[in-house]
């Protein structure tokens, strides 16, 4: 890509963030929106193939309409209450059409299939991109209107996510395929805590994005984009085979690494609230996302496939690939639960 | 004589949006859009927003209608399907023009219904009333607004469109 285009689109996709992030209009929030998923679209056809064009259409059909319903919801708000503050509680049926139309935005589960399709065929900076950066904007209008959201639908909503996220990315060999599941999953209990304390949502996205952001990284440096190639670094690049072992539990929530805090802390969190079904089905659904973690974990690092003597010379070579700040990322992600106690910061 | 134009207005309407929801060729699909635009752009005018009509029919339909125009008829097929070539086509259309008018009809009769939203009258959905200065119509003071207190709006919504055609132009030229 041209770099004066790319300077331009990357700080287009910024500024229709935060845009969105600190409006209280909602005309400029939906500016916001458009800006940001226009200016995405040629990031996910940075390569022209096919797939992409396939990829980036289907992102550009879902992202239009979660819009269109968010118009949609802004103008019966508007006709109902006569204003357009975001502060202004909603009006009911606005705040469920904006709901539904924010979890389309994000890829929870009833609207959940275009996140695999896309994620597979964009190169894996692009779903870098798709999976971490594009979640903030919708993330950030249901953590303001989290008051007025109804709870049956967002708890309908969260707990399919979860249990989609587990069951979906079972027996996929694709690697991006197996992040776009692991963000449904995550999605899903980031808006399963959001009625009850929306702090806990922000704290499980920071955490998410982190560990997405290494994973994503990890996979880059190696240039993989499925199990058999990963399960090739061993030779390539030994640390890092390491490591993926190290955040692949982290991501999927294992005790003593850092994506336990934000389960714990939502399993807490919604005890206090006397909701014990709830937490005992999400726990258990989460079993599914280690179940594929664990797979993925166990043929890169804790086997060896079979393969020819050539492939096993290959460490001599040292990557030019450079990733920057991998090491701080993976200890971040990966070692962080100590920090634990830091979170009283937040209250 | 208003209410009659609003009405054969607003069917005109909601028969192009089902005729380009029906699914004929691309071709027709931007004809039924073209003239549910223009048909929109009536029945605002109708209800007072003759500022707000007149901007929408000159500047989205005599600009950029104009080039879905173009750019469908590039990519036209030998024998378009019309609303009468294809049996799903038609099929669709009808029970689309049904189904609008069993729901005219449901909220007609009775005392309306409710789907997830109440729909018991024909509400008052084009102009917001909010509350004129009496001396100026309230669009002139709006564009008025856009000058001086707004002209960051325009800003962002000039960088938005300048944003669009670029994107335009990164994703259809091709390696």
């Amino acid at each position: 890509m041209n770099p004066f285009i790319l300077i331009m689109i990357s700080s287009t996709i910024i500024l229709g963030t935060l845009i969105v992030m600190v409006s209280s209009h909602w005309l400029l929030i939906w500016i916001g929106f458009e800006m940001n998923m226009l200016a995405v679209i040629p990031m996910l056809m940075k390569r022209f193939n096919p797939r992409a064009m396939e990829a980036s259409t289907k992102y550009f059909l879902t992202q239009a309409t979660a819009s269109m319903l968010l118009m949609l919801a802004i103008i019966i708000n508007l006709l109902y209450s006569g204003q357009w503050t975001l502060t202004n509680m909603l009006d009911p049926t606005a705040s469920t059409i904006m709901t539904l139309a924010l979890s389309m935005k994000l890829g929870l589960s009833p609207f959940h299939f275009w996140v695999p399709e896309v994620t597979q065929g964009i190169p894996l900076s692009s779903g870098l991109i798709l999976l971490t950066w594009q979640k903030l904007a919708p993330l950030s209008v249901l953590y303001q209107i989290s008051p007025s959201i109804n709870l049956d639908i967002l708890l309908t909503i969260s707990m399919l996510s979860i249990m989609v996220g587990g069951w979906g990315g079972l027996n996929q060999t694709q690697l991006r395929k197996i992040l776009a599941y692991s963000s449904i999953a995550h999605m899903g209990w980031m808006t399963a805590i959001l009625a009850y304390n929306p702090t806990m949502t922000l704290l499980n996205l920071v955490l998410y994005i982190l560990m997405t952001t290494t994973t994503f990284m990890l996979f880059m440096y190696n240039s993989s984009t499925t199990t058999l190639s990963l399960s090739h670094s061993w030779n390539k690049t030994p640390l890092i085979t390491a490591s993926i072992l190290a955040m692949m539990l982290s991501l999927g929530g294992l005790p003593p690494l850092t994506g336990f805090i934000p389960k714990w802390m939502i399993i807490q969190e919604l005890t206090k609230n006397d909701s014990i079904i709830m937490p005992t089905l999400m726990a258990i659904t989460a079993l599914l996302n280690l179940y594929f973690y664990m797979r993925l974990a166990y043929s890169t690092s804790l086997t060896m496939f079979p393969s020819t003597n050539n492939m096993k010379i290959k460490w001599q070579f040292t990557s030019t690939k450079q990733m920057p700040c991998l090491a701080p990322m993976i200890v971040i992600s990966t070692l962080a639960l100590p920090l634990a106690p830091m979170l009283s910061v937040l209250n | 004589m208003m209410t009659y134009i609003v009405l054969i207005l607003s069917t005109i309407f909601v028969v192009s949006f089902v005729g380009f929801s029906s699914k004929p060729s691309p071709i027709y699909g931007g004809l039924g859009l073209i003239i549910g635009g223009g048909v929109g752009c009536g029945i605002v005018m109708s209800y007072g927003g003759s500022f707000l009509g007149l901007m929408v029919f000159l500047i989205y339909l005599g600009g950029m209608l104009v080039v879905f125009g173009y750019t469908t008829a590039m990519a036209t097929e030998q024998y378009p399907e019309v609303w009468v070539s294809n049996k799903v086509v038609l099929g669709s259309f009808i029970f689309g023009l049904v189904m609008e008018v069993v729901f005219v009809l449901c909220v007609l009769s009775g005392d309306g219904f409710e789907v997830l939203f109440e729909f018991s009258s024909m509400g008052d959905w084009v102009v917001y009333d909010v509350g004129d200065s009496g001396v100026v119509s309230k669009e002139a003071v709006g564009v008025a607004a856009l000058y001086s207190y707004g002209a960051w709006l325009v800003v962002v919504t000039g960088w938005s469109l300048l944003i669009g055609v670029v994107v335009v132009m990164e994703v259809t030229r091709g390696n």
